[in-house]
């Protein structure tokens, strides 16, 4: 049994791809068959990865269900999947959004049968990134899911879509070549002549790299992965790049894309260059909480709601940085739970916009008004996000911005109090958007706004808010996968 | 005697279709118009099999001065499966024109006869004999439309500048012979232990480089570069970017490997120099360009660059990853320049744009640029993605850390060109209401160089294979 789950972690990134060729087959007319294909191979690797995570036994911190196969002896690079406890949550993660961001994906637009090619293509390679286990192949789909976004963003985007797109392409690719040339080092230094994370694991465990090493190669992995992360100051791609995409694109990049960033942080500087990561982390801190109270800040200024959610998700993700640079189990613990938690409610938070967008063309704060009246379940939606946002207890973000700050307030006080304010930021800018939108007097300039009427429009929204009560509610069912790897990274 | 003269085969069968080609055009009426291809693709047919089944046994011929070793037969595979797709261009460009097309495909051929030799050679003079053939070549494709100033423009300034560096290099040539009192590669080999005439070994090393580096397009070697590729028709500029490109390559690893080891710790550094001012100048120098050929001629010395790199790396490894390099970056230029004839043909421009809205037009031909684009990127899942990897790999085992950081970043900087152009066929409105025209050939040809491109960025095993086939009897002895 194991045997054939194996092969379904394998082939978890093939799957969306494979349904990416056959939609080329598909005439471009025939767009319910198109839209079915789509959302059909979403829903798909989306029931695979549950019938995956109930399989997955909690308690193990090792990686499960591996495959493994030899791709390049010479080089040493494997073909190697597997699932450990961090890498299930962020499967969890992107098998809800991209199931969510699949409904949203299907809706009118021009030339939809490239867009859900591009759309798949990168839903598969976001896959490989987290089941991947050897450094060759994570890299590999890591910088494959740059070839789907540029054309995305380029054609369906919105305002300043052109410079948007080649701004975020180029700023993730200079992170990504910079942490390739850390990865470099790493298999140079260790003399390990393997990319397999298993077998660098064990061997740096027994004869870890020395001082320096580890600190060129912490901070190459750390800022090159950092780009993606938002972290500040390499940020400024992630507010014009959200604002540019379309909403599916949105949802995907600030609901998974960016918590690879962290993800990646995590397997190769944590895990292989620890004492280089804990001569950084200091500074990883100090940069997070900027960028908190920074991205706070200008989130604060914005009046058009997608430059004001971008730099939300920019703020949020200083918590995570924080809670990794704190190399502390809670803290660690925490920014897991709250990369799951950031990233389905920035992904619903996103498929609202969206939905406002496509009706009205407008984004701005001020443009809107009235609409828990007019429009009572996208309001609802929108404050229940808002409020899981700025981290009220119910929702998943509560406890895992609590356990952020709980894991680092012994190593960095001064700079958790400073992070803590940093909630008070995130509820002024949030609830005075609730405000405007949602109450006091209707806006006369929509007449006709309509709210989500069919379940194919509110599927993907109840999806998503289900996942962040549930796990508000029960944090423990993804912090008890959490922990027993963290056991093991943090000696 | 009889039987080693046989190690000649592919280049006596590419002569004698040389010879019979011209003879067919005397006598047939109309030859090169209705026969070239058929009768040239099976000309390039029986050259891969005279390879095929003579070609691997290695040992050399004439006192050891012609060797057909399995690396020279990797090249020569190479320059043949290149022909094909600029054969078929050839056909495509020359279509509708009044230039004549049998002197073209008789000077091609004699090119790639050139190419033959060059990468053969294992004495200088039969190296420099070959070398020129393939510059005069392509002196005169480049210059071959009569009714054209720019290539007549481009075809003056390649050769006044080509002459330059082959006199340099037939210089380093005669001060080795002066040196070793031979021509012959291991002979020369020798005279680089001698203390007393290190110096002038060293001199005549850097004139030998400097003539190579002209035709791979290194700098500061490169200023021919940009206006060639602008003025020279599109086929002959593929074949250059490509096969020259090759033959030079191959004609510095097999002397770094074999010739130039005893000269110990200067050659990586010199190449090292010159693969950084390389990168730089190829990548930031296509920034700004407008003109297709011209931003792909840039673009092309950036990839010399990368080579470059591979040479300076000590590794046995680095190796591999060069030639692995020159099969991902040429299906993906030719790829490249076979769209940008079809363009230039369609709307009679080779400027940036004339390939806005292509996606809408000719979406086969957008997709196979985007392919193309994306691996001279290094963008996986593509074969280019894999040739800098193992290149920067290599670099970094042996320890250039600088380099290969460089090399690293350039990828990011060539990556805002390579967009650009995929945004302007994917995002802007159609240039013209025209459509290329696409015959059956141009699909098959088109879609075997996507093919490429994306099976050697997947399936490395099988192309890795073949190159450790090639590399390993090359530095066997010195390992």
């Amino acid at each position: 049994m194991s045997q054939a789950f194996s092969f379904a972690v394998a082939a978890l990134p093939w799957l969306p791809m494979a349904a990416a060729v056959l939609l080329l087959g598909i005439p471009k007319k025939n767009e319910p068959a198109l839209k079915a294909t789509a959302v059909g191979a979403c829903v798909l690797n989306a029931a695979v990865v549950l019938a995956l995570l109930v399989s997955l036994d909690p308690r193990s911190g090792q990686p499960q269900f591996v495959f493994r196969a030899d791709w390049i002896v010479s080089l040493g690079i494997t073909y190697a999947s597997g699932i450990d406890g961090i890498s299930a949550v962020m499967l969890l993660l992107h098998a809800l959004v991209s199931t969510a961001g699949a409904f949203v994906a299907v809706e009118p637009k021009p030339r939809l049968k490239e867009y859900l090619i591009f759309y798949l293509t990168l839903v598969g390679g976001i896959y490989g990134v987290f089941t991947s286990l050897d450094l060759f192949f994570l890299y590999l789909f890591y910088e494959m899911t740059l070839i789907p976004l540029f054309p995305m963003i380029g054609i369906w985007g919105g305002k300043n879509k052109e410079y948007g797109a080649m701004k975020l392409t180029l700023f993730i690719t200079a992170g990504a070549v910079l942490a390739l040339f850390g990865l470099l080092l790493l298999y140079a230094h260790s003399g390990a002549r393997t990319f397999n994370l298993a077998d660098l694991e064990i061997l740096l465990k027994e004869n870890p790299l020395g001082p320096e090493p580890q600190k060129l190669i912490a901070l190459l992995c750390l800022a090159g992965f950092g780009v993606i992360a938002s972290l500040w100051p390499l940020h400024s791609w992630s507010p014009i790049g959200y604002a540019a995409a379309p909403t599916s694109v949105s949802m995907l990049h600030a609901g998974v894309l960016k918590k690879m960033g962290p993800y990646l942080m995590i397997r190769t500087a944590v895990m292989l260059a620890p004492e280089g990561t804990r001569f950084w982390a200091p500074y990883l801190a100090v940069l997070a909480v900027i960028g908190i109270l920074y991205a706070g800040y200008a989130a604060m200024k914005q009046t058009d709601l997608k430059f004001m959610v971008g730099f939300s998700s920019v703020s949020h993700m200083g918590y995570v940085l924080l809670g990794i640079a704190a190399l502390h189990p809670a803290a660690m613990a925490g920014a897991v739970l709250l990369m799951f938690s950031h990233g389905v409610m920035a992904a619903c938070a996103f498929a609202l916009i969206g939905f406002l967008y496509t009706q009205t063309h407008t984004r701005g704060l001020g443009d809107f008004g009235g609409l828990a009246r007019k429009t009572p379940f996208f309001a609802t939606a929108f404050v229940m996000t808002s409020l899981a946002s700025l981290g009220l207890p119910g929702f998943a973000n509560f406890a895992a911005e609590l356990l952020v700050f709980i894991g680092a307030w012994r190593t960095y006080p001064a700079i958790v109090a400073l992070a803590v304010f940093g909630i008070l930021i995130t509820a002024v800018y949030l609830l005075r958007a609730v405000q405007q939108l949602c109450y006091g007097p209707e806006n006369p300039r929509w007449p006709d706004l309509k709210d989500f009427i069919s379940s194919r429009e509110k599927f993907p929204i109840i999806l998503l808010l289900a996942a962040l009560i549930l796990f508000g509610l029960w944090p423990w069912g993804i912090l008890r996968w959490i922990e027993p790897v963290l056991g093991r990274i943090l000696l | 005697m009889m039987f080693r003269s046989l190690i000649f085969a592919p280049e006596l069968i590419l002569a004698l279709v040389l010879f019979l080609f011209a003879a067919g055009e005397i006598r047939v009426k109309n030859f090169s118009n209705r026969f070239a291809l058929p009768f040239l693709g099976t000309g390039l047919a029986g050259a891969a099999v005279g390879l095929f089944f003579l070609g691997k046994t290695g040992g050399s011929v004439y006192s050891g001065t012609f060797t057909s070793d399995p690396f020279a037969c990797f090249f020569k595979y190479f320059f043949l499966a290149a022909a094909v797709p600029v054969l078929v261009m050839s056909r495509v460009f020359f279509c509708g024109r009044p230039d004549r097309t049998a002197e073209f495909f008789l000077i091609f051929w004699s090119c790639l006869l050139g190419l033959f030799v060059t990468v053969s050679a294992q004495d200088f003079l039969v190296l420099f004999i070959g070398l020129e053939i393939v510059s005069l070549s392509f002196y005169v494709m480049t210059a071959y439309l009569r009714n054209d100033s720019s290539s007549a423009e481009s075809g003056i300034k390649y050769l006044l500048l080509g002459s330059l560096a082959s006199a340099f290099l037939i210089y380093g040539i005669s001060l080795f012979y002066v040196l070793a009192g031979t021509t012959g590669f291991e002979g020369v080999k020798a005279c680089f232990s001698e203390p007393s005439q290190r110096t002038l070994c060293l001199a005549a090393f850097l004139f030998v480089v400097s003539g190579i580096g002209f035709k791979i397009a290194a700098a500061p070697f490169h200023l021919w570069v940009p206006d060639v590729y602008q003025g020279a028709p599109s086929p002959v500029v593929a074949y250059l970017s490509v096969a020259s490109k090759a033959a030079a390559t191959a004609v510095l690893v097999r002397l770094t490997a074999v010739v130039f080891v005893p000269l110990g710790g200067i050659k990586p550094l010199l190449f090292s120099g010159l693969a950084a001012i390389t990168l730089i100048y190829g990548n930031f120098g296509a920034l700004g360009q407008t003109n297709l050929k011209r931003l792909f001629g840039y673009s092309s010395i950036g990839h010399a660059g990368y080579l470059l790199l591979g040479i300076a790396t000590e590794n046995p490894a680095s190796a591999e990853s060069v030639l692995y390099y020159l099969i991902a970056f040429g299906a993906a230029n030719l790829a490249v320049f076979f769209v940008i004839t079809l363009v230039e043909k369609e709307t009679g421009s080779a400027e940036i744009g004339a390939l806005a809205g292509l996606s809408r037009r000719a979406p086969f031909l957008a997709a196979v640029m985007f392919a193309a684009v994306l691996s001279l990127a290094g963008i996986p899942p593509l074969a280019g993605f894999f040739g800098k990897f193992y290149i920067l790999a290599a670099a970094v085992q042996t320890g250039l850390y600088w380099l290969a950081l460089l090399g690293a970043m350039m990828v990011a900087v060539s990556l805002y060109y390579y967009l650009n152009i995929v945004k302007i066929m994917y995002v802007s409105e159609s240039f013209s209401g025209t459509k290329p025209a696409v015959t059956a050939a141009s699909k098959i040809i088109l879609t075997l160089l996507t093919g490429v491109t994306l099976a050697a960025g997947l399936w490395q095993t099988p192309f890795l294979g073949g190159i450790q086939n090639a590399v390993i009897r090359l530095l066997g002895p010195d390992l």
